[in-house]
């Protein structure tokens, strides 16, 4: 798996690119980890060349949406298929987290 | 057409498990959804056997192996040692993994969720996990 991180005003985009499983979930967690030690705690997550993601990739998500709501941060998820959709549902974790179906959308949010 | 494989305990072997099984299931025409769903239920199950049932051993390996009868995917995951006990494994709360600041805890929750049959058969020196996935008229 890659991972594209792309500075943007004011948040940090992640394109996880191909399948984010247990083999490959400590390359994202190692990521997520280095830009919350920058205090970077506005994080956009790009799905959109996600093809496969386990409880593992999820799980990295997850572990860090505690601290990131303690720094003052926002995690927000993007273009997800419907397969990646329907494992977070499957978890319930859409009713938690937000997710847009338009980039678009991703930029006011981290405004508001 | 072949219905099994045998693979090494490495964390490397799940993406080959796992274009195994899509490549079995797309051709009895079972895509999408449901599709992914059977596959992340056989990785996690698989994973959680890599990982802690072998610490990544290279020297071991589990088998999986498909099968379809009367609309109903019948998967069988073969493995050395003792069963983790997936049937008695009480679930736990999206919010609580989430204060807790957990990375695990959610693969067999996924199997329990996905599979409509779980069965564990315990041998002398083996396991199996037996999942029955029923599938509605979706395959040819």
């Amino acid at each position: 798996m890659e991972i594209i991180e792309k500075q943007q005003n004011g948040y940090y985009t992640l394109t996880p690119v191909g399948d984010l499983d247990a083999n490959s979930s400590l390359e994202m967690d190692a990521c997520i980890n280095g830009l919350l030690q920058k205090d970077i705690v506005n994080l956009h997550i790009d799905c959109s060349q996600l093809k496969y993601i386990s409880s593992a990739g999820l799980g990295v998500f997850i572990s860090f949406i505690d601290e990131i709501e303690q720094k003052g941060g926002k995690i927000i998820f993007s273009h997800l298929t419907e397969s990646v959709f329907d494992v977070f549902e499957l978890l319930g974790l859409n009713q938690i987290v937000t997710i847009v179906t338009n980039g678009e959308e991703v930029s006011p949010l981290f405004s508001s | 057409m072949k219905t099994a494989i045998k693979v090494k305990c490495s964390k490397g072997s799940l993406i080959v498990i796992r274009d195994f099984v899509n490549k079995w299931l797309t051709e009895r025409a079972i895509t999408g959804v449901l599709a992914n769903q059977i596959v992340l239920a056989i990785d996690e199950a698989c994973a959680n056997s890599i990982i802690h049932q072998h610490q990544c051993d290279g020297k071991s390996n589990i088998e999986i192996q498909m099968s379809l009868e009367a609309q109903t995917v019948h998967v069988e995951i073969k493995d050395t040692g003792n069963a983790f006990p997936i049937t008695r494994y009480k679930p736990r709360a999206i919010n609580d993994i989430i204060r807790k600041r957990n990375k695990g805890g959610m693969g067999i929750y996924l199997i329990r969720n996905i599979m409509d049959e779980i069965e564990i058969e315990q041998k002398a020196d083996h396991f199996i996990y037996k999942f029955a996935k029923h599938i509605n008229g979706q395959a040819l």
